[in-house]
């Protein structure tokens, strides 16, 4: 009895230095990408606190750093930000829907579709820019305008919407639907009443994480036409700049100040995602389906 | 969130399980009503030597073994559908034993009116007639308690069936002995020897009611004991508290 | 001591003989709600059931028992047409609802579920309040008049009324498995079908639960028309009038398919089954 309760007790573990090696890779791991990160918001925050101010929200882009704003650009953001989702939740809940309850799985072009959505949503941000420039601002003649900015952002944002969706839509169980079919509910109203609502939460998020994605992007807005400088508050078919062409603008130009306005320009723009992502966090934590 | 505990619900397939467990031994009960019946009548037919009233006993007889098909059909479905278990399997295996007793009764009952219409123009001996009608009260007497202790699940009721059965055991030795002194005579010879048959079926249904005792032992302590044994003839006292 | 002569009191005894064994009413008096005639499922390639016949009967409860792979719930998945959402799967001769066959070229799948519901295995609640997993089915059925009547009866009818009335607001999927299970039961009795089919639905439950879906088939079935999937004999014989006992075959490559191997009253099969497959399957001889 004692000789099997003598090996019970801890003796020296196997592989007890290997182990240790491994977690601390880890944390060197960890620490690596955090630090780096921190020294960059650090410095970011630093040089371009004290310029966040209400000048900085009301007022035009001037060449005077000291009254230069970035209200044409914000106003932009927001627009595209609206005018995103209004465009991306449907197209990307609906193809979901379609690719998870309605499509035949072994039809061609329905593979096809998979297929080509995983490959889209690596397609760099700047071919999206060549395309809304070739096919919106010249092809069917829209110009240079707010709404081609938003067109080609919902593409470049959709591959995720739908795969967001998909995955929400996947995680209802199977016993729910059959359930509802068994009681005499039409496809239609499978879908409508009991997959959509129960996948709400997993869109939601999904959304809100493509939403902020896109509104970071700056090269497909630079070539379908975001100008580097509007004075004027925009107009969904008019010229227009945003957040991110606006600072790119500003560290371009010589004077230092207007460096720090950058800066600023930049808390504001990470302001606006983190406070989106961690809204998509927090309803996802409310929401979330224990099946 | 709390679901009922077994004890306080009630409904449904429970109460018809229940209910098949009642009527079985309300069935019971009503054998025993029967076998009542059959005893006094062929004890009364044994007395007035009627004939008639012994081939009535007889084809009674029917009825008690309709009884006794029907409860054991009872047993077999309430056994194979409802697969009962500590107390009811309990009540269901007495159920068994005690209509199987309470059929043999009712053949002894049969057994006694045919000696009667063998033996009616035979000259009766007026002692053991006497002695017969005393062993059939005490066999009566058995049967009801034995009966009662097991509905009401009464532990000394059934025990005291053991102190019953030796009062009628006593009086069938003192019935042979009796036989013996009877004479010479062949008719009386003949009489004579039906009639110890007779007490020996008598003194056999206060075996059975014994046994009907046991079972009811069975049921309330889960253990079964036979009351007495040839081998220990201490009896009683060996079940103890 | 002598009394009447026993003939007398003949007249009265046959009164007495309380009803011991109570018998099914005789094939003529039974009313046939589905004829399956020759019914063969297959999944692809694979036969998963073969050659099925028999008659349910209404008011019945009737247990489909039998070793897992023998086809029990694929039959039961076709009297509501259930096997329709499995995209392989082929049905093949005719199960009569009332003379009409359901697999007939112009019958809607919805109108069949109206009529025959179904309760599944594991609970399945709608992640929505107790009140609407009730009332989805009328809901969709266009049955939304007097809505808080339908949901109370329906809920009174499974058992679950006075545990939940007063949080018929608060969400399905707070309530315990066997709870869970008798408002899957009341979700499906507010459509008011004829029929309602049961794929093992006290499995996934424990025996205070399973004793009280047991009950409640004993109460619903003087409404209803009840088919019950088990893999518990015991639950068969204590629950159902008629039972079908299937078995698997094996074909020349191996393959396995369901067959119905006997049917007939409980008792019959639990005391005297007339095949011995039956009989090594209910006293456990078999696998």
């Amino acid at each position: 009895m004692s000789a099997a309760a003598g090996q019970l007790r801890r003796g020296r573990p196997r592989g007890l230095w290997t182990g240790r090696i491994f977690l601390g890779f880890l944390i060197v791991s960890l620490s690596i990408g955090f630090l780096t990160l921190g020294a960059l918001l650090v410095q970011v925050f630093v040089e371009g606190y004290k310029w966040v101010d209400p000048v900085l929200f009301f007022e035009p882009p001037s060449a005077d750093p000291l009254i230069a704003g970035a209200r044409p650009a914000i106003l932009a953001t927001i627009y595209l930000g609206i005018l995103l989702i209004l465009f991306s939740v449907p197209l990307g809940v609906g193809t979901a829907i379609y690719l998870e309850e309605y499509a035949d799985r072994d039809r061609w072009y329905n593979r096809m579709l998979e297929i080509n959505i995983q490959n889209l949503a690596a397609v760099p941000s700047i071919v999206y820019g060549i395309l809304g420039l070739a096919f919106l601002v010249r092809g069917i003649g829209l110009g240079r305008v707010l709404l081609a900015g938003a067109l080609i952002l919902t593409l470049l944002v959709l591959p995720t919407v739908i795969i967001a969706a998909r995955e929400a839509i996947r995680a209802v169980p199977d016993s729910i639907r059959q359930g509802a079919y068994a009681l005499g509910a039409t496809k239609w109203q499978v879908v409508w009443r009991q997959v959509l609502p129960a996948s709400i939460p997993g869109i939601a998020t999904g959304s809100i994480l493509a939403l902020s994605r896109g509104l970071g992007e700056t090269a497909p807005l630079l070539l379908v036409g975001a100008l580097t400088y509007v004075s004027f508050n925009p107009t969904v078919l008019g010229d227009f700049t945003a957040l991110p062409v606006q600072i790119y603008q500003w560290i371009a130009r010589p004077q230092e100040e207007f460096r720090t306005l950058a800066a600023a320009g930049i808390l504001v723009l990470l302001a606006i995602l983190l406070t989106l992502n961690a809204f998509a966090i927090w309803l996802r934590n409310r929401y979330e389906r224990r099946w | 969130m709390v679901e009922a505990m077994g004890a306080d619900y009630g409904g449904g397939m429970r109460m018809s399980f229940q209910e098949a467990l009642d009527r079985l031994e309300a069935n019971l009960q009503e054998e025993s009503e029967l076998v009542l019946r059959s005893l006094r009548g062929a004890l009364g037919a044994l007395e007035q030597q009627d004939a008639e009233l012994a081939d009535e006993v007889i084809a009674f007889d029917d009825e008690v073994d309709a009884r006794y098909l029907e409860i054991s059909q009872g047993i077999e479905q309430l056994l194979a559908r409802q697969t009962p278990v500590a107390v009811d399997l309990r009540l269901v295996l007495a159920v068994l034993h005690v209509n199987l007793g309470l059929e043999r009764m009712a053949d002894l009952c049969v057994t006694i009116s045919k000696l009667t219409k063998l033996t009616a123009d035979l000259r009766p001996d007026s002692t053991l007639v006497e002695a017969f009608e005393e062993m059939g009260a005490r066999a009566e007497e058995m049967i009801r308690v034995a009966m009662r202790s097991f509905a009401e699940r009464d532990l000394g009721g059934a025990e005291s069936l053991v102190d019953l059965d030796e009062l009628i055991d006593r009086s069938n030795r003192r019935v042979v002995s009796h036989v013996l002194d009877l004479g010479n005579d062949p008719a009386i010879r003949e009489w004579g020897l039906r009639m110890i048959i007779v007490s020996r079926c008598l003194e056999r249904i206060g075996d059975h009611a014994v046994d009907i005792g046991e079972q009811s032992a069975y049921l309330v302590t889960g253990e079964f004991r036979e009351f007495t044994d040839a081998s220990h003839p201490e009896g009683v006292s060996e079940l103890g508290e | 001591m002598v009394t009447t002569p026993l003939s007398v009191k003949m007249a009265d005894v046959s009164v007495n003989l309380a009803e011991q064994v109570r018998e099914l009413p005789p094939r003529e008096a039974r009313e046939v709600v589905f004829d399956v005639e020759d019914l063969t499922v297959s999944y692809g390639s694979n036969k998963a059931l073969q050659d099925v016949s028999l008659e349910i009967y209404k008011n019945f409860v009737t247990a489909f028992i039998g070793p897992s792979g023998c086809g029990k719930s694929t039959f039961i998945r076709c009297f509501d047409r259930m096997n329709d959402l499995i995209p392989n799967a082929v049905v093949e001769g005719r199960i009569l609802y009332h003379g009409v066959d359901l697999y007939g070229p112009d019958v809607d799948p919805v109108e069949v579920r109206k009529r025959i519901g179904m309760v599944f295995q594991k609970p399945n609640p709608f992640p929505k309040s107790i009140y609407d997993n009730v009332a989805f089915g009328p809901r969709v059925l266009g049955m939304d008049d007097h809505l808080d009547e339908r949901v109370e009866k329906a809920l009174q009818q499974a058992a679950l009324w006075d545990e939940v009335k007063d949080r018929l607001k608060d969400g399905a999927l707070g309530l315990s498995g066997g709870q869970q299970q008798r408002l899957c039961i009341a979700r499906c009795l507010a459509v008011e079908p004829e029929v309602i089919l049961m794929d093992e639905p006290a499995s996934a439950l424990d025996p205070i639960a399973t004793t009280r879906i047991e009950d409640l088939m004993h109460e619903l079935k003087r409404e209803y028309t009840i088919v019950v999937v088990t893999h518990n004999m015991q639950q068969a014989a204590r629950v159902a009038d008629m039972t079908a006992f299937f078995s698997v075959t094996r074909g020349e490559e191996g393959q396995r398919t369901g067959i119905l191997v006997e049917y007939d009253a409980t008792s019959k099969i639990f005391t005297q089954p007339s095949d011995k497959r039956t009989e090594d399957y209910v006293t456990g001889r078999f696998g």
